[in-house]
């Protein structure tokens, strides 16, 4: 009898547990917490790769004079090709259109060749991406015509002898543009864009098959070259200004109505985000990137717009493009040894850490990652190189540490940031 | 050179399945995906070469090989390997 009333109790009291547990659930569903997880699956962004930093626009706002300018430069190729060569420089700061203003003039001068049926074709080549070299340079162009082209054994004096036969022979007519030439001026010297401009002198009789952009930030970096090269280069200059306000409005304007959803970016809130981004140089990228990531913010609260807010928390986690760009162009190892450096400086409050604390944390990564990790001289090199792009700084002890090391401090970039885009990079 | 010389040797029908697949290629590169060594990849491809099968471009010091699309051999030898492919997909299928 005692068991049989204990049972119904027990009973009882888990049936009243269930009920109050449903009507706990029921209450959740009702709160914020819940309502916030739920509106978390609307975006809004309509298409964000038009916010990538390689979307190239079908044309570049406020910079008709300048893409004019370089129609008329190279009016040749489309006319008489062959007939002679051209050298143009573009110079302006980050963020102000070159490389894309570059871009887009190559594929349209292709595009206006191929109706002619003049086989013209635009390469576009980084620089810095491609270490300054000369070599990679040109091979990453004799690549486009030969994919199977070998890639050791020879000099780029060779491979340069070597392009102009393969143009010759495929008959093809080149407009080379060199991004960030600083990086080729710094590591080649003057003398190979000496032998660029003037390769076509020893061919007096031969086509004038290969032109050249070149696309640098400050014209300060030509002083190193000499004047006969200087003087063939600054035949034809175009400088880009820094974007105006109102320029960096429109240019967003027309951003945030292919990337986003209808009403979910007012007027103010592009006010914003141009004001900023004029504060940063008049930095289009810089605003692009700033408007994803308010974007990004937004998705993350669950709002259905994008507020001053989330710009303004966006702003605080953006750090400069320079940096960012070079991180883009690092190769596998670079950035493991940056992501096992960001994952240092996160754990410490240390303002610099020796190479040997940055090696064992990249060796770390190196293991997560499942690649072999390279050795001292190859990560001493990286050092420098990351150094000289501005994302760290490095410097050799002094005192308090025994013997001499290079010590590594991270600067100008937020280690978390750092981190995550490097990851992102490494997944992707 | 005959057919059977051809086909007899397993270096040569390697290198002709080669050049079909990717069209152009240096010497080193052919010597390296078919497993010959570089003397015995030269000599297949003169060999080739000789028969009509195969040209060469020389830019500097470098020979980039591909098939003798103007020789009718060659166009047969081509059609041949993409056939064969072809037939051994569907088999597999």
């Amino acid at each position: 009898m005692l068991i049989l009333i204990f049972t119904f109790l027990i009973y009882v009291f888990s049936f009243k547990l269930t009920e109050n547990h449903k009507s706990t659930d029921n209450k959740y569903s009702e709160t914020p917490l819940r309502r916030k997880k739920m509106a978390s699956y609307f975006t809004v962004f309509k298409d964000e790769s038009k916010l990538d930093i390689n979307y190239l626009p079908p044309s570049l706002s406020h910079r008709e004079p300048q893409f004019n300018l370089l129609t008329r430069f190279f009016q040749f190729a489309t006319e008489s090709p062959g007939k002679m060569a051209q050298r143009a420089l573009i110079v302006g700061k980050v963020g102000t259109g070159k490389t894309a203003l570059a871009k887009i003039f190559g594929l349209k001068l292709m595009q206006t060749a191929q109706e002619k049926g003049i086989n013209l074709h635009y390469v576009h080549v980084n620089c810095r991406e491609r270490k300054g070299s000369l070599f990679l340079i040109l091979q990453q162009v004799i690549l486009d015509f030969y994919p199977h082209f070998p890639k050791r054994g020879y000099s780029s004096e060779e491979l340069l002898q070597m392009l102009l036969q393969v143009l010759d022979e495929k008959d093809i007519f080149v407009l080379l543009a060199l991004d960030e030439l600083e990086a080729l001026i710094q590591n080649e010297g003057a003398d190979t864009l000496y032998k660029l401009t003037r390769m076509h002198e020893s061919r007096l009789k031969s086509p004038q098959r290969l032109s050249l952009i070149c696309i640098l930030r400050e014209l300060d970096c030509l002083d190193a070259l000499d004047e006969s090269t200087r003087s063939t280069l600054q035949r034809n200059i175009i400088f880009l200004e820094e974007y105006t306000k109102n320029q960096l409005r429109d240019i967003l304007s027309t951003r945030v109505m292919l990337a986003f959803r209808n009403g979910v970016v007012d007027e103010e809130v592009k006010d914003l985000v141009a004001e900023q981004a004029e504060k940063e140089g008049g930095n289009a990228r810089y605003a692009i990137e700033l408007l994803w990531r308010a974007g990004k913010y937004a998705d993350a609260s669950g709002l259905r717009e994008v507020t001053a807010d989330c710009v303004r928390r966006a702003s605080s986690s953006v750090y400069p493009t320079v940096q960012k760009d070079a991180v883009f162009s690092l190769e596998l190892h670079e950035k493991l040894f940056l992501l096992g450096l960001a994952r240092r400086f996160k754990q410490t409050s240390a303002t610099y850490i020796t190479m040997g604390e940055a090696e064992e944390a990249y060796n770390i990564v190196c293991e997560e990652y499942g690649e072999k990790p390279r050795r001292h001289t190859q990560l001493w090199k990286y050092v420098n190189n990351l150094s000289a792009s501005d994302v760290i700084r490095a410097k050799v002890s002094e005192g308090g540490v025994r013997g001499k090391t290079t010590l590594i401090g991270l600067p100008y970039v937020p280690a978390d940031e750092l981190e995550r885009e490097l990851s992102r990079r490494l997944k992707a | 050179m005959m057919v059977e010389e051809v086909f007899s040797s397993r270096g040569r029908v390697k290198i002709l399945r080669l050049l079909v697949e990717i069209s152009e290629l240096n010497i080193s590169e052919i010597a390296r995906r078919t497993g010959l060594n570089y003397a015995t990849a030269i000599q297949h491809l003169s060999a080739l070469e000789e028969a009509g099968l195969v040209c060469h471009k020389s830019f500097g010091r470098i020979r980039i090989y591909r098939l003798n699309e103007n020789n009718s051999h060659s166009r047969a030898v081509k059609d041949l390997i993409e056939g064969w492919e072809q037939a051994e997909k569907k088999e597999e299928k």
